[in-house]
């Protein structure tokens, strides 16, 4: 456990590191940037050099970003001139609320639909195929769209924007789900049709089972191995596409603000936010490694 | 498509309300679905033209602009002006009292220009507008004299912008974020910052204690609107579907493809306006080849058929620019009109002249084994209005009617500053918001300027800016602004002004009272809107 922690710190470390060499590395300095498209005189840049530090030598920049982030200080937005900590704070509830409902559609959307269509005719199979890969090969933008020009703005069901209430999170939800599901799905039937081809199955039928019985009860699990390698793919689908998804339906969150920062090369907000993605990778992949053992003991620790 | 026609109807029912008689006006709420979100709330770090609309329904400015550009009273009733333009006295009104209960007087005039000079606050503000700032001086609690240090024809227009944006001086030295703003930053304006939330929308509550708007209101006394929500949309097409399907009532940024559609929906009405400032024009760099030779910089701009352009990308909604100044300036020279440009015959005879004979294997001009190549550099988060389509479309023509090789780069910002440093373009592409044109032409055209792109220097120019900056004459200015538009525009070719930026905003026919800043040309606060019936 205590090597488990080293390893997730020493991630940490080497996100951060990156990242900021990263940036460093990128065309045009931070000055620039806090310059944008507005005046720009040598007077201005002074005032600006002088008033973030960035007429220290690039080390002792870096270092006391990392003794200030030992320090829990993640420092502050160049562009929104406030707190770092303070904007992830309140953006944070929002992007976690998407993430976790699109995950539990896309994954109850993946098992329904696989159990049901297992083993299942040609015809049943097909269409859930054909489904899949449509949720997998459409654009989460393009779902988006057509969702909200459905549901939203023909019929009204549900708002367009914003983050009140679970009506607002359908949609986004959706959109961000529909993918995963769409992988999993297919990933999961395939392992389901193997599993019930094996001798074990047999025996399970000769006890008199019914084919979704055995489906459900012991295929499942043989199939559930290839599907849990996949949830760490899909941590980062869910991150990435919630950019797109919550500057489509005007929702607060992580990943626009994320975007705004790269694309302003706001420093500090990158960084926390490089950080923070790499917190929740180290975390989930330890779960799964948990994961694997209770669903298959036969994987040693 | 069909849409629902009833349910926006609906909707704004719902939205009034049962109108009872609290104690003041019937609650009315209305949404508002805007592209950009602000960076800051605070008025005097203000930076962002689109969210111009914003500013004022929490502050209010020292003057107002009317209609016909003239400088007219808002918190100050009157002004003079000594007649060597160094002393600015201004008269304040003496009933008016901030969000937090504190009295403006001429000390929170003067808290506010001192708030400036504090390290780090506003370096460019600073430096740029308030450069000839010198002091500013408590004469009486109703009057205040602001001394410069040199005559500044653009002080009065400061003094209407956002900059100027009275705070309330309690809050200046208490506000948790001081440079963000937000609901403990308060002003004296006819809304009060009810609640931010980032990335979702921003909403106001009325001011119930207003008296005191501008000069050329449509009303007096609060606001018509209880609350006044904003939303951050920054989809087009869900905007206006959002529009459509009656879930807000206004919108603000229509592009040129939705513009048919809400202009066929009844229920539905549009209104447009030219922004203030500069036209959007791509600028040539005239320190190296090929721009370095004006029979080059004519050729290209002959090469374009601007009119064809625009109607293809914009499909009609937009406004041919002939100037580098807006044809919405009072100082705009209309003599340019049809002065230049169009003609293919004349480009290619140009480009013959200047050496550019030969053609390459794709059909590019070639002189001395070089083709004829320009480039631009444009940084991704300032690209809009389809500037990029726009550019694909000049790229296809000037290659097709004179064989220049136009090529078009979308990068991120460090990536086109750091092309800026290297010099490593031949084309940068500009418009800029300013209420006073002035103010653009003297950070653009001057030899020291800072976003003289074009790096070329006229010292007739740089006089004539210098003496338009040191005069309040507006007509002496006009003469002066004409003489530097001929001179850029004309005489040395070193700007081709593509189209005059505008904005829309579209709304439920019920919505009353909307209307654009005579300032900047951009929509207006929420003060005078009003469901109407």
């Amino acid at each position: 456990m205590i090597r488990r922690l080293g390893t997730g710190l020493a991630v940490l470390w080497a996100a951060a590191t990156a990242s900021y060499l990263a940036l460093l590395l990128a065309p045009g300095d931070t000055v620039d940037i806090l310059v944008g498209d507005g005046p720009d005189t040598p007077e201005i840049r002074a005032r600006i050099t002088a008033e973030w530090g960035l007429d220290r030598p690039e080390a002792v920049q870096y270092l006391s970003y990392l003794w200030r982030l030992l320090h829990g200080d993640l420092g502050r937005s160049y562009q929104l001139q406030r707190g770092v900590g303070e904007i992830l704070a309140t953006q944070v509830g929002p992007t976690v609320q998407l993430t976790f409902a699109a995950a539990a559609l896309g994954v109850a959307l993946a098992g329904i639909i696989a159990v049901a269509t297992a083993g299942r005719g040609r015809w049943a199979r097909g269409v859930a195929s054909a489904a899949e890969l449509v949720a997998v090969s459409v654009p989460p933008f393009l779902i988006g769209i057509v969702l909200l020009a459905v549901f939203s703005f023909t019929l009204g069901w549900f708002p367009v924007s914003g983050a009140d209430g679970p009506a607002a999170l359908v949609l986004p939800a959706l959109a961000l789900g529909l993918p995963i599901a769409g992988v999993l799905g297919q990933v999961l039937r395939g392992g389901l049709e193997r599993a019930i081809e094996q001798p074990f199955a047999v025996t399970a039928r000769a006890r008199g089972l019914t084919e979704r019985a055995l489906v459900a009860r012991h295929a499942v699990r043989h199939a559930l191995i290839p599907a849990v390698t996949l949830a760490g793919w899909f941590t980062g689908t869910l991150l990435g596409g919630a950019v797109i998804t919550e500057v489509l339906f005007g929702r607060p969150g992580l990943g626009r603000v994320a975007m705004e920062a790269v694309t302003g090369r706001d420093l500090p907000v990158v960084m926390a936010v490089v950080l923070l993605s790499a917190v929740v990778y180290v975390t989930i992949s330890t779960l799964l490694d948990l994961a694997y053992h209770v669903i298959d003991p036969r994987i040693g620790g | 498509m069909k849409r629902l026609t009833l349910l926006p109807l609906a909707l704004l029912l719902a939205a009034c309300g049962t109108p009872q008689s609290v104690q003041e006006a019937p609650r009315t709420s209305l949404t508002w679905a805007i592209e950009t979100q602000p960076i800051t709330l605070n008025p005097q770090q203000w930076s962002q033209n689109k969210v111009r609309l914003l500013v004022f329904n929490q502050f209010d400015a020292l003057l107002s602009r009317g209609a016909d550009g003239s400088f007219q009273p808002w918190l100050a009733t009157s002004w003079e002006v000594s007649g060597d333009g160094l002393t600015y006295t201004l008269h304040l009104r003496d009933d008016v009292t901030f969000h937090d209960g504190t009295r403006f007087d001429a000390a929170a005039v003067k808290a506010n220009l001192d708030q400036f000079s504090k390290p780090g606050y506003n370096p460019a503000v600073s430096s740029i507008q308030l450069r000839a700032f010198d002091r500013a001086e408590v004469v009486s609690p109703t009057t205040v004299k602001i001394t410069l240090t040199e005559p500044d024809a653009l002080f009065l227009d400061f003094l209407a912008s956002p900059y100027a944006g009275q705070v309330s001086p309690k809050s200046l030295r208490e506000a948790k974020d001081l440079k963000f703003g937000g609901p403990d930053l308060v002003g004296t304006g006819p809304f009060v910052l009810d609640r931010y939330v980032q990335g979702q929308e921003i909403r106001y509550r009325r001011n119930p204690a207003y008296d005191w708007p501008p000069a050329g209101a449509a009303h007096q006394g609060p606001a018509h609107l209880s609350e006044i929500t904003y939303r951050f949309l920054p989809e087009a097409a869900v905007r206006v579907g959002a529009l459509t399907s009656g879930q807000v009532q206004v919108i603000e940024g229509v592009p040129a493809t939705e513009v048919a559609l809400i202009k066929k929906d009844p229920d539905l009405a549009l209104r447009t306006s030219l922004n203030s400032g500069t036209a959007f024009s791509y600028y040539f760099n005239t320190s190296h080849a090929p721009f370095d030779d004006q029979r080059v910089r004519e050729a290209f701009r002959e090469a374009v058929d601007v009119d064809a352009v625009l109607g293809a990308v914009y499909q009609g909604t937009a406004t041919r620019a002939w100037s580098i100044v807006g044809s919405r300036s009072p100082f705009y020279d209309a003599s340019l009109e049809r002065a230049y440009g169009g003609d293919a015959a004349k480009a290619n005879a140009l480009l013959d002249a200047a050496g550019w004979t030969r053609r390459d294997a794709e059909g590019y001009r070639v002189k001395d084994g070089r083709r004829l190549t320009v480039r631009t550099v444009a940084a991704a988060p300032f690209v809009r209005d389809r500037r990029d389509i726009l550019a694909q479309a000049i790229q296809a023509q000037v290659k097709q009617s004179a064989g220049i090789d136009f090529q078009v780069r979308i990068v991120d910002q460090g990536t086109a500053q750091q092309a800026v440093e290297d010099d490593a373009y031949e084309i940068f592409e500009n418009s800029r918001g300013d209420s006073d044109v002035g103010a653009a032409l003297n950070l653009i055209l001057p030899r020291d300027a800072a976003i003289n792109r074009t790096r070329h220097a006229d010292p007739r120019v740089d006089r004539w800016l210098a003496a338009a900056s040191a005069t309040s004459d507006e007509d002496e200015r006009k003469g002066l602004y004409t003489k530097v538009q001929r001179a850029a525009v004309l005489e040395k070719a070193i700007v081709f002004p593509l189209y005059v930026p505008a904005d829309q905003v579209a709304a439920h026919k019920s919505v009353q009272g909307l209307g654009f800043d005579p300032a900047s040309g951009t929509p207006a606060g929420a003060y005078d809107v009003r469901i109407g019936t």
